[in-house]
């Protein structure tokens, strides 16, 4: 006797509406959550949106999570210390000149802008006066000086719009970090006393490039960032992992499987679709599906003029016109019909 | 701290008009005014220390309150004006007008500090509570015991009391309400309270006295469901009237057409057949004391046909007439208690047929007590099974004990002793809010019961009417006033299981009126996809709602008809009679015909 395999027991048996039963194990525990939103009491910038509003954002396929936020690991050696973990941490923050600008002056009659910078920021952020002013004439192709406290930058002109644009460049220009990393902060992880940083952006390829990061490690919540970065795989674990994390926040319990096939059924034609009328709903092949659901004339239209032939594989479309569905039960045919038994020689038959 | 403006700006009634130095001398001075009959009582001043200001309001809409006044540590309402008073000398009005009592708004209240009884006033007092239950509103100090049940308990009782059957009108026999309820035999409660005989309520009660035994019953009552007596009903227990109005008049129209009561004739448009009008009298009007029921004309009424084409039809001879007689809704039945013939101020007959019909408790009827504790019958136990005293008492009501502590109604405990207490005197209780300073009302109450032999807490020894032996435990009872709430079966009930369909869609209608079936909604149909019934959803679906056998052709895939005429099928496009039947959902083929009205063609291909 052949040994039972365990694993065979957990599959699920052919023509299971897996979809529908996802569905309502997700929803039936979802509609608590709009009840009692609660909001964690959030630690420095880092509140990231939660419930409902977050599981929306997820299965919409948004391009951009509403708080990007990335997860920074370090290297073994630095991520023990917390000065060399802080030293990081400035290589990554996204510092721009309106942060650590104290006073800007335009001087339109000689054509000079004054940009006095704040010492403390400075300091905090690491950078000197001198590597601005190399930054302003590397980046934006001025001519600047350091003068006691503060750059000044010589436009050569008395273009009033010249030299606005010139300001409004200049404050907006990046001066160190990484673009896009946005405002990072440092952690400590208690069980294992390792120091990480947690930062408001999503830029992980620009993050990944900073010497001392761990890139087996270092994630990010936005989902579309990593399948840019690592591909069609990886987000949809990700979506997973976002899913389920967002679920377990609220503590609610969902069996994993369900999530998975929702991230699954995301991912499968290789790009990230959400779940609604531009998504999965608005491309089943059904054109009574697709009408029964959103648009209805847009999609009538559509199938006339383009003749297109509803193949009646789906449930909604079957229920419409009133057959029986292609879903557990109604999954199986008839191979042989009843009139045709008789057509059947009887095996054993004289030769 | 903000600078305070030196200068307080005077409010009226919302508007500045003007600053004052000294706020709190024009504040006094206005009070003492009021006080002394110079200002009219309606004025309230109050001074906002915060904002710096004197708001003086006259306006209509504050939520005002009387309180007696303080005067060095002594309430100017002595006993011998209480004497005076009692003696009925002067009146409320005198004590106003003489500032022994005064009215405050929700504002000037601010600035004053109430004691609720003379023991607690000190220095710093300037009023007294008129009485200590007055810290409650109207609503709940008519309710007995407000103090020891939860707020949320006084709202469902406020809304209870609104839906008990009672005596609502004496004049009810004259009267043609739509609906109306007529408790049988309206008792006065037990436990009464202030509130409760100020507004008269004795004077017209909306419920009754039930003896009430704190017991299950075989799992009868478990949630919320309730036992009665049968013996009690019989003997007129909750017993009440329903009276229903129909009304029915001649209307006329434009193009002197008008409506005309009268036994339709079999030739009008929309004639049910005889047997419906066979009980209307020969003005085509149902006579009083006629028993009826579902179905049954009681206004036979015709009326002008709808559209004017109709009626050219006839040729000018016999006007064709439809009918438009008012037939008694499904499900109901009962006698005809009054007719009344009147008039409309158009000047147009109008009739008003009043149907009544006994409400005897029964299964599933709705109870409650005045703590917000509402109960349906489940059973109703003839008396030899129901639990007994020694005494030989059974109780009316059987209420379950895990009812109370969950909902925190301990009031209901209070009133269930009180009304023993009450009942075994015979004196009416007083349950107003907070008993009188220095009594413990479990304390007067178990004395009275004492007094007659009953153990003070209200236990009893109760005995199994199934056995006859005694109950392992005493079991708390007592006298509870409780209201039957107009949410009947009897107007509820309806079942179908085959019936009308809509028009349109040949799918089951929805809703009692109209012999409805109950909606197997979206939810639904998801939960037997989900659980891979196939069959059982297409019987749903389709065989029990709009299945439809249409003629699909063979060459064309249009929907083809059977021409009663010529007596063959036809299909409109090929003209051939090459056809199909199919079952599809009448749904379908009106969403067919739809798409078909946006000028895009369908077609049906067949497998085979």
């Amino acid at each position: 006797m052949a040994k039972e395999d365990k694993n065979d027991r957990y599959l699920v048996d052919y023509g299971e509406p897996v979809g529908i039963i996802a569905a309502q194990s997700v929803g039936e525990p979802g509609t608590q959550m709009i009840l009692r939103s609660f909001h964690l009491a959030g630690i420095e910038s880092t509140i990231s949106t939660s419930g409902l509003p977050r599981i929306i954002e997820l299965v919409d396929a948004k391009k951009k999570p509403s708080t990007p936020i990335t997860y920074i690991y370090l290297d073994e050696k630095i991520g023990k210390d917390f000065d060399k973990a802080a030293e990081t941490l400035k290589k990554i923050n996204e510092v721009r000149m309106n942060n650590i600008a104290k006073r800007v002056l335009e001087n339109f009659s000689k054509g000079k802008i004054k940009v006095i910078l704040d010492r403390q920021e400075l300091e905090s952020e690491g950078v000197t006066i001198r590597q601005v002013a190399s930054k302003i004439d590397k980046a934006l192709d001025l001519e600047s000086k350091v003068e006691d406290n503060g750059v000044v930058v010589n436009m050569h002109t008395r273009n009033l719009k010249e030299i606005r644009a010139a300001t409004i460049n200049m404050m907006k220009m990046l001066v160190s970090g990484v673009e896009g990393a946005g405002k990072g902060t440092i952690r400590r992880d208690e069980s294992t006393g390792e120091f990480y940083l947690v930062s408001a952006g999503s830029n992980i390829e620009g993050i990944m490039q900073v010497d001392g990061v761990d890139r087996t490690r270092t994630t990010t919540n936005d989902v579309f960032a990593i399948y840019r970065l690592f591909g069609i795989e990886a987000a949809r674990n990700s979506l997973a992992l976002e899913l389920k994390k967002t679920l377990k926040e609220q503590k609610i319990s969902v069996d994993e499987r369900h999530l998975n096939l929702i991230a699954d059924a995301m991912t499968a034609s290789g790009t990230i679709k959400g779940v609604g009328r531009h998504g999965l709903s608005g491309e089943k092949h059904s054109v009574f599906a697709r009408a029964a659901y959103e648009e209805t004339l847009k999609h009538l239209i559509h199938a006339a003029a383009f003749g297109e032939v509803d193949p009646m594989r789906g449930v909604t479309e079957n229920i419409l016109v009133g057959k029986q569905i292609p879903i557990g039960t109604g999954s199986v045919k008839l191979v042989i019909k009843k009139g045709d038994m008789a057509k059947i020689k009887p095996q054993g038959g004289s030769k | 701290m903000r600078d305070k403006n030196p200068k307080a700006y005077i409010y009226i009634n919302g508007k500045v008009v003007g600053t004052v130095e000294d706020p709190l001398s024009i504040v006094n001075e206005i009070r003492s005014a009021r006080r002394k009959g110079m200002l009219s009582g309606e004025v309230n001043v109050s001074y906002n220390d915060k904002l710096n200001s004197v708001n003086i309001n006259t306006d209509r809409g504050r939520i005002r309150k009387p309180y007696i006044i303080i005067e060095n540590r002594q309430p100017k309402l002595t006993p011998d004006i209480i004497e005076k008073l009692k003696s009925r000398e002067i009146n409320f009005n005198y004590l106003l007008r003489n500032g022994i009592v005064e009215y405050l708004d929700a504002e000037e209240e601010e600035n004053m500090l109430v004691a609720l009884s003379e023991k607690e006033i000190t220095d710093r007092h300037t009023h007294l509570e008129v009485d200590i239950s007055s810290i409650f509103g109207f609503t709940i100090n008519t309710s007995p015991y407000p103090e020891h049940n939860s707020l949320a308990r006084h709202a469902m009782l406020a809304n209870f009391t609104k839906q008990a059957q009672g005596l609502y009108a004496t004049n009810f026999n004259q009267r043609f309400d739509s609906r109306a309820y007529i408790l049988f035999y309206p008792q006065k409660p037990v436990v009464t309270t202030a509130a409760y005989d100020t507004v008269k309520m004795t004077n017209h009660p909306s419920g009754q006295n039930f003896v009430v035994a704190l017991s299950t019953y075989y799992g009868y009552n478990m949630a919320d469901a309730i036992v009665l007596n049968r013996a009690a009903v019989d003997r007129g227990l909750g017993r009440s009237m329903f009276y229903k109005t129909y009304v029915d008049e001649e209307r006329r129209y434009p193009g002197g057409q008008r409506d005309k009561f009268k036994v339709p004739p079999p030739t009008a448009d929309g004639y049910m057949g005889e047997h419906v009008y066979s009980k209307l009298s020969e003005d085509g009007i149902i006579e009083p004391e006629m028993e009826v029921s579902e179905g049954d004309a009681l206004i036979g009424k015709v009326a002008p046909p709808r559209f004017l084409e109709e009626n050219l039809g006839a040729g000018g001879l016999e006007e064709k007439m439809r009918d438009d007689t008012a037939v008694l809704k499904t499900g109901e039945k009962g006698v005809v208690d009054s007719v009344i013939f009147t008039e409309s101020t158009g000047a147009t007959k109008i009739v008003k047929v009043r149907i009544r019909s006994l409400r005897t408790p029964e299964n599933g009827d709705k109870f409650a007590s005045r703590h917000g504790q509402k109960g349906v019958v489940a059973l109703i136990v003839p008396p030899e099974d129901m639990p007994f005293t020694s005494e030989g008492i059974v109780p009316d009501l059987l209420l379950n004990p895990h009812s109370i502590p969950t909902r925190l109604t301990f009031g209901h405990l209070l009133e269930t002793l009180g009304g023993k207490a009450g009942a075994v005197n015979g004196e009416i209780v007083d349950g107003t809010a907070f008993a009188e300073a220095g009594s413990d009302r479990i304390e007067d109450y178990g004395k009275i019961l004492q007094q007659h032999g009953f153990d003070s807490y209200g236990n009893e020894v109760l005995y199994d009417g199934m056995t006859g032996m005694p109950f392992k435990s005493q079991i708390f009872n007592g006298v509870v006033y409780y209201n039957r709430l107009y949410h009947m079966v009897s107007n509820k009930i309806q079942v179908r299981s085959r019936g009308k369909v809509q028009i349109l869609t040949h799918q089951p209608t929805e809703g009692k009126a109209r012999q409805g079936a109950l909606r197997f909604g979206e939810m639904e149909r998801d939960a037997l996809i989900g659980y891979g019934a196939s069959l059982l959803l297409k019987e749903r679906l389709l065989d029990q709602s709009d299945k439809a056998v249409v003629l699909v052709c063979k060459d064309c895939g249009s929907l083809g008809y059977y021409d009663h005429i010529k007596k063959t099928t036809i299909c409109p496009l090929t003209k051939g009679s090459n056809f199909v039947e199919v079952e599809i959902s009448y749904a379908f083929k009106v969403l067919l015909d739809e798409i078909k009205s946006l000028h895009i063609m369908t077609s049906i291909k067949l497998n085979e």
